[in-house]
């Protein structure tokens, strides 16, 4: 970081180019950056210091996974990696189905440490990355923010805030190893790149532009928010009439080389000519040209119809070109837009035709407490800020005007998309709070005018009322008591605090558990883990055979895939419905039904999780109506939701639960022999917080194979067919019958064998 | 078209079988000829005895449902043009009904009694009876119910079902009608419109170059966003909700919950805020009485401090433990 | 090859720093003997007193003989007979005189002629060559690993397990034996089976049972190579826990002033497996009143005073379920593992912690003297076997003249190297001994391993000059680049 900063005080040498002191400046700059940077780092490393550096949740998994990977087999296996130890018996094109650039990131940087022989694990490269981009995207906001004002407080200002933002901190904390850990600094500075090179007009930012417009597109699926937001922002600045060679040339330059970029990703490949996620890019790269011949003509004929006439074809054309996009939409020659995408706009849609999309917490629309939580003032200062990018509306404030009203109207509707939003209201809300301070931080007052000055003001006042906003029609004076600027300063420092604690608090309390690992407080205060996820995990690795397969809810199969490193039926790349609904029947379904679809995809062991005994809430039955929804989307004769309710449209898993409930796998592998752990009539489960019935389920076709220490994971094993061909349910309660008579002298004929 | 069930009566062959066949033939066919006439057929509760009644074999498809405004049964409003698109399209492509199934209505103010009878409480309903006698007859006599529970439905849906439900028999593909009529308006509409912005450029053109509507439309739009109103458009969330005691809860509880009006206070809350940081950072300084803007400083200054302190206050009420406060809400 | 183990007697015999490591050493310690050897019949047994010892999970035999020359002229080679599946499973052979202690040098090395025969010898070299008609005692002593067989091979989940052991009641020798017993230990007096043959003498029947103590014998003489199988199987719930490999890695680090140890285990429990799947509620239950279980719960692994910041992790992280205490007097390590390890289950794991030098390491002139425990590891009541052990002290940077010497017997080191290493900013890369050995039990925890190397100050200046140029090199380089900018 020392290093990266000192690097960029050449640039800001240019930045600050007056004043004699220039330098003292600088090296202050310098140091504050440092400093925030280390701050950013810093208050994303609580999960490490009270847990371990350990990855998080479930999608790191695969991507440490897949890192480890591209570390050990080199770039080109990597590149097309198969994967047969997922989505059993299909597979999986990983390689061909990834963003690859989270892997290669931190396999060039694990690379690089290894020549200089420091023998660092990959593992902490993994957990430790995020931090590490959150103080580069800090700086990233700062160089944006310098674009937008000459305020040279702003910038530090959002580099402060983009460093300790809840919004980008939930994303970014140390192990969450996902693809979001860097994909907000290359958006932020891909857009730093976009304003500069508009600004200048240069093909060399242009270039720069596009490089790390392909890197984001090799890192995100989010770069769709660049590939509409820029067009978009052009298209704004034509609709202005500012219309201009920089425009013209930073456009072109990103667009041509930036999807040339974005091409190479097997991934994307040639979504950016195929979808309509991409189309406005493309519809707006053509309209420029229309645009620019048009103006050229202009400028050579001058001819006032003429003009009208070609404006006229213009539209002409434009509406054309639209009707002809939708034809072919329509014709089904350009991919209409995917599910994901296309819930943004209807935002009903997912919850009736994909109910995987729906079923995920993180595509749930937002609510306010969530936007105050994870921006605190920054969400007041916000709006504040877009106004006074309206002072001067220079191009580069257009697209924060633009990138705000649709950052705001997309962390509406998706929970996640927030991280898109952040760095906008960041940039924003340090535009507002630093003017504010310059306003009332200057210590030499002005003094009282005379009165003859203000009809002059009035004028000006007339004349500007048309073009600029009303509030800035006067002259600034500034503040004349010191009071005044005492109160709003002293104020403005206090919101900051609490921010400053805010952020923190947010962070330790809300985004910094390593959900693998649960902490709880025992009664004297210190603090207890549960860590069963990884007892069980271990288990599963170390005593069952290398190709077992196992069987799962799509949540866990890429930490049985990292942690337990056996092969999955399904995992949390959904890319087969179908599949994901073929296990949810299977859950969801009697034995008897079950059995044949475990056996054909030759199921070895069933994992459950079950919260019941300590109460932990995100549990398999919590999830269940999910499965069920999603097998009903494909069997709606075999798997009907409503049936799970009882009569009186209740779900309930105690002794009213309804018949297909109680004979439901999920079920009965669920409550398999729990009720014995109670004393009879205690049986209860803590999540549900219901009384449990003490006849617990029985289980034919599985047996109990682990349980770990709280009982969240329960591991099942699929019996082999009976080998005298009894079905299971004869055999399974022969033996029982047999336990019971001769559990007594079972020893004595064992001693005579034994001789 | 009369004389059509006539002549299939004669047509059939006697004996025993058809002694007990005629009846519920001339059923099929008399419902038949109504249905060509206009499908879905309203029913009334003797109709729907009648047709219904086993034997019987031919498939009915009814859909019990509450069509007037007293019940407010708004999925029954929106479903029944599917319904009638459905009705209309099949018999259209079957009209001498080789797939032997009726379409049928039973609205709640005709079918009372049926409804009573099957201890109905919500609409609507769809049942499809199937023929218990004949070449499709199934074991079950009683008649297979479809739910509405995933919201509104689409004919093409329901189609599927039913098709699902009726195999080897021919299932006419769903037609809709196109509405000539509504394109002829959208384009004369959207022509005038054009026409009219083009006459009135002048006095628009100012307005839309206005940079202050721009920024009034565009903080509207930010604030309504930021303050949560798409999780209400989407999540169809009450207004306001009555607490137990007569009197009403602004606030819904818990962090992925909100009301209406609970989102509207936030954003004007918010809106007060950045309206004080704008005319504290923007205003204030180009006053140029001193007394004034002193005033004005300490005023916003105030507003902002309140105002920031209730919001936190509210805050506290969605996320109990949330430890920071500011006087003078404590 | 006889040059080497001769001169490694020497040396041990002056108990000085031995095994000049530079030199390639032997794969293992092996004496080639043309393949129609037969050990030639020079002494015989007059007493013989043979002790099988099962209370750990391995077997451990000891064998006081009485030995006497009986050929003319004097000898130094007693040959001790092993079955070929035996000299897999056998370790840790150690010779001493039972008369004086101050008897030291016995060598102890495989026989190497017919790989095929079914018998194999370890040849012993007495220190002096014993005269025609002396007599001397030896106490031969060792074990075997993989010894003990569950039987039967799977329980319930809360019975009982029993250990089968095979073993001969005539103590395999290459001599005619004119008399001798032998006695089994037992860990119970829970013995249900086992083999009873004809009485000599008064007693009628072999063998009399003491309690949980078995003996076979007094016999008669028995001739060389008698041999008489006997079962015994006995009551023992306890885990059998065998380390099939361990690596143990030294670092040494004269700058930090620590000694850093990390230890890889994989640990097998080669006890009765399961003959039902693991059942939870039992075992939460059976958690309250603790009973013996053949499962293993827990390892305690006491290391030296003074260790501190340990650590217990595995393939996926940390294993929070470990205590450490440290104090003045003891420093323990108590690790659970994830799960109760039951027969046939595994777990491997890696454990590590840090030491100050001032325990281990001992300076004179550029030469240091480190002297650490070879093994350290569980100390647990049924005991623990090690199949592979590998023992990697990492130098300093530059270090050089690596000499070693161990008191483990060394019949158990099977080889040794010592080549370079790069780690955290190597340049040259740091010296590393490489000790590798087989077939060790925990009865081995205290013998210590010293190393002796020298070390000079400049190689000690080395690394921070390194660092030093190399940071002012890349400010310069973009203080450079900087003004190239402007």
């Amino acid at each position: 970081m020392a290093v990266a900063t000192d690097a960029s005080s050449a640039p800001m040498e240019l930045l600050v180019s007056v004043g004699k002191n220039q330098s003292t400046k600088t090296l202050l700059r310098v140091l504050i950056l440092c400093f925030i940077a280390a701050a950013a780092v810093a208050s994303r490393l609580f999960s490490v210091i009270r847990f371990e550096s350990i990855i998080h949740e479930f999608d790191p998994w695969f991507n440490f996974r897949a890192t480890k990977y591209l570390v050990a087999h080199g770039f080109y296996d990597f590149w097309n990696w198969f994967d047969d130890r997922t989505w059993h018996p299909l597979g999986r094109v990983t390689g061909g189905t990834l963003y690859p650039g989270l892997m290669v990131t931190s396999g060039a940087i694990y690379h690089a440490l290894r020549a200089l022989t420091v023998p660092v694990d990959i593992r902490n490269i993994c957990v430790l990355l995020a931090p590490a981009f959150s103080g580069l995207t800090a700086f990233a906001a700062y160089l944006l923010t310098n674009e937008m004002t000459t305020s040279s407080s702003a910038g530090l200002l959002a580099a402060a805030f983009m460093g300790i933002t809840p919004g980008y901190i939930s994303r970014s904390v140390a192990g969450s190893y996902d693809n979001e850990a860097i994909a907000i600094f290359l958006l932020v500075y891909t857009f730093y790149l976009w304003i500069k090179a508009l600004k200048v007009g240069s093909v060399m930012w242009g270039a720069l532009c596009a490089l790390f417009y392909g890197y984001m597109v090799a890192s995100w699926g989010g770069y769709a928010f660049i590939t509409c937001l820029i067009p978009l922002h052009a298209f704004v600045l034509v609709c202005m009439g500012r219309f201009s060679n920089r425009l013209y040339v930073a456009y072109n330059t990103w667009y041509a080389l930036g999807t040339l970029a974005s091409m190479q990703i097997p991934f994307v490949g040639f979504a950016p000519v195929s979808t309509s996620e991409h189309m406005p890019a493309l519809g707006i790269f053509g309209f420029l040209q229309l645009v620019a011949f048009l103006e050229y003509v202009r400028s050579a004929v001058p001819s006032r119809q003429f003009q009208t006439f070609l404006y006229v074809g213009l539209g002409g054309v434009f509406g054309v070109a639209l009707l002809g996009l939708v034809g072919l939409t329509t014709g089904g020659y350009i991919a209409p837009w995917s599910g994901r995408f296309y819930s943004l706009w209807d935002t009903s849609y997912a919850k009736i035709h994909i109910p995987i999309i729906a079923s995920v917490s993180e595509h749930q629309p937002t609510a306010w407490p969530a936007f105050f939580f994870d921006l605190n003032m920054l969400i007041w200062l916000f709006p504040a800020g877009v106004y006074m990018c309206f002072q001067k509306l220079e191009d580069e404030h257009v697209f924060v005007i633009v990138y705000a009203l649709f950052g705001s109207y997309f962390a509406g509707v998706m929970v996640r998309l927030m991280l898109t939003l952040t760095p906008v209201v960041c940039v924003a809300a340090a535009i507002a709070a630093s003017q504010l301070l310059d306003t009332y931080l200057v210590y030499k007052s002005p003094v009282a005018p005379e009165a003859k000055e203000e009809e002059v003001t009035d004028g000006t006042a007339k004349k500007s009322k048309q073009s600029a906003l009303r509030s800035t029609s006067q002259p600034v004076v500034g503040i004349y008591t010191l009071i005044s600027k005492g109160f709003i300063a002293g104020a403005m420092t206090l919101f900051l605090l609490i921010f400053v604690q805010h952020c923190t608090w947010v962070t330790s309390n809300a985004y910094s558990s390593p959900s693998v690992v649960l902490a709880s407080r025992m009664p004297d205060g210190s603090q207890h883990i549960i860590d069963d996820y990884r007892e069980a995990y271990q288990w599963l690795r170390q005593n069952t055979k290398e190709d077992a397969k196992i069987m799962s809810w799509w949540d866990y199969g890429y930490q049985i895939g990292g942690m337990a490193d056996r092969p999955t039926l399904v995992d949390n790349n959904t890319w087969n419905n179908t599949h994901i609904a073929t296990v949810g029947k299977a859950m969801s379904s009697r034995e008897e039904v079950s059995y044949p679809i475990m056996r054909q995809h030759e199921v070895d062991y069933v994992l459950v999780v079950f919260g019941g005994l300590l109460g932990y809430s995100g549990d398999d039955i919590n999830k269940f109506l999910w499965m069920v929804r999603i097998a009903e989307g494909i069997w709606p004769d075999e798997v009907k939701e409503r049936d799970y309710f009882t009569p009186r449209g209740e779900y309930r898993v105690d002794s009213e639960a309804s018949e297909t409930m109680k004979n439901s796998l999920m079920y009965k592998m669920s409550y398999y022999n729990y009720c014995s752990l109670f004393p009879p009539g205690q049986a209860q489960d803590r999540v549900r917080g219901v009384r449990l019935p003490d006849q617990g389920p029985v289980l034919n076709t599985l047996e109990e194979a682990y349980t770990s220490e709280n009982w969240i994971i329960r591991i099942y094993k699929v019996k082999d067919l009976d080998n005298v061909g009894r079905d299971h349910a004869l055999a399974a309660s022969f033996d029982r019958g047999n336990k019971k008579k001769k559990a007594g002298k079972k020893r004595g004929p064992r001693v005579l064998r034994a001789e | 078209m009369r004389w059509l069930p006539a002549l299939l009566s004669f047509a059939l062959p006697f004996g025993a079988l058809a002694a007990k066949k005629s009846p519920s033939v001339d059923r099929f066919q008399e419902f038949h000829t109504k249905a060509v006439a206009s499908s879905p057929i309203k029913l009334a509760d003797n109709s729907y005895k009648k047709l219904t009644s086993a034997p019987r074999d031919h498939s009915v498809a009814v859909l019990l449902t509450a069509l007037d405004a007293r019940y407010g049964c708004q999925l029954c409003g929106e479903f029944q043009p599917e319904w009638d698109v459905l009705g209309k399209s099949w018999v259209r492509g079957d009209k001498k009904g080789e797939s032997r199934i009726i379409f049928g209505t039973l609205d709640f103010a005709d079918g009372r009694d049926t409804f009573l009878s099957l201890g109905l409480q919500t609409a609507p309903v769809l049942l499809l009876f199937q023929p218990t006698t004949g070449p499709h007859a199934v074991p079950a006599a009683d008649p297979i119910r479809y739910d509405f529970t995933s919201g509104p439905q689409s004919a093409e849906t329901v189609y599927a079902w039913i098709a699902r439900h009726l195999p080897d028999r021919p299932h006419p593909p769903i037609y809709r009608p196109v509405n000539y009529v509504g394109w002829v308006v959208t384009i004369v509409s959207v022509l005038g419109i054009a026409g009219a912005l083009f006459k009135l450029s002048p006095w628009i053109l100012p307005v839309l170059q206005n940079r202050n509507v721009w920024a009034g439309l565009s903080l509207i739009g930010i604030l309504l966003f930021t303050s949560g109103h798409m999780f209400n458009q989407i999540r169809k969330v009450p207004y306001v909700s009555g607490n137990g005691k007569g009197g009403i809860t602004y606030f819904a509880g818990g962090f992925q919950s909100q009301f209406g009006l609970e989102t509207q206070i936030v954003a004007f809350i918010y809106g007060l805020l950045s309206f004080a940081a704008i005319s504290l950072a923007i205003k204030a300084p180009r006053t140029r009485d001193t007394k004034l803007q002193q005033i004005m400083v300490i005023g916003w200054g105030l507003v902002m401090v309140i105002t920031y302190s209730f919001l936190m206050s509210i805050f506290r009420i969605k996320n109990g433990g949330y430890p920071f406060k500011l006087p003078p809400f404590m | 090859m006889k040059f080497t183990a001769i001169a490694g007697a020497c040396l041990s015999l002056l108990s000085s720093v031995a095994a000049d490591a530079n030199i390639t050493a032997p794969s293992s310690s092996k004496v080639a003997l043309p393949s129609t050897f037969k050990p030639p019949q020079v002494f015989k047994n007059a007493n013989l007193v043979h002790v099988v010892s099962l209370e750990k999970n391995f077997a451990k035999e000891s064998i006081n003989v009485l030995i006497e020359n009986v050929s003319p002229e004097p000898q130094d080679e007693y040959f001790l007979p092993f079955t070929s599946e035996q000299m897999e499973k056998v370790g840790g052979i150690e010779v001493k005189d039972r008369k004086s202690a101050d008897v030291v040098g016995f060598t102890v090395e495989a026989v190497e002629f017919d790989p095929l025969s079914d018998t194999q010898y370890y040849r012993i070299r007495l220190p002096a060559p014993l005269s025609p008609k002396s007599q001397q005692t030896l106490g031969i002593s060792f074990h075997y690993l993989r010894a003990l067989s569950p039987l039967p091979a799977a329980i319930e989940q809360a019975d009982k397990q029993y250990l089968l052991y095979a073993f001969s009641a005539y103590c395999p020798s290459a001599y005619p034996t004119l008399k001798q017993k032998t006695e089994v230990k037992l860990p119970s007096a829970d013995i249900p089976d086992y083999t009873t043959i004809a009485g000599s003498g008064d007693v009628k029947e072999f063998p009399v049972k003491q309690g949980s103590k078995l003996i076979y014998g007094p016999f008669p003489e028995v001739p060389a190579g008698a041999v008489s199988a006997i079962k015994v199987r006995f009551e023992s719930t306890k885990p059998v826990t065998h380390v099939s490999h361990l690596e143990r890695d030294i670092e040494v680090s004269h700058w930090g002033g620590n000694v850093a140890f990390e230890e890889r285990y994989t640990l097998f429990n080669h006890g009765a497996n399961l003959s039902a799947q693991f059942n939870r509620v039992k075992w939460a239950q059976s958690q309250y009143f603790n009973p013996q279980t053949y499962a293993l719960k827990e390892m305690k692994i006491p290391l030296r005073v003074g260790s501190k910041d340990a650590y217990f992790t595995d393939v996926i992280g940390n294993v929070s379920t470990s205590r450490f205490r440290s104090n003045k007097r003891e420093a323990v390590l108590e690790l659970k593992p994830r799960y109760p390890v039951f027969g046939g289950w595994k777990y491997p794991f890696t454990i590590g912690w840090n030491a100050d030098t001032k325990f281990f390491l001992k300076k004179s002139a550029s030469n240091y003297l480190l002297n650490v425990p070879l093994l350290e590891g569980p100390k647990q009541a049924e005991g623990v076997e090690y199949g592979q052990v590998q023992v990697r002290v990492l130098l300093p940077e530059g270090a050089d003249n690596v000499k070693f010497y161990t008191t483990a017997p060394e019949s158990s080191i099977t080889g040794h190297s010592v080549d370079l290493e790069r780690t955290y900013l190597d340049t040259v890369g740091r010296t590393v001994l490489t000790i590798k050995a087989r077939n060790l039990v925990d009865d081995f925890r205290d013998r210590e391993l010293i190393v002796s190397y020298d070390y000079s100050t400049m190689a000690g200046l080395r690394k921070p000059l390194i660092i030093f140029s190399s940071m002012i090199s890349i400010f310069v380089g973009i203080w450079a680049i900087s003004k190239v900018d402007l």
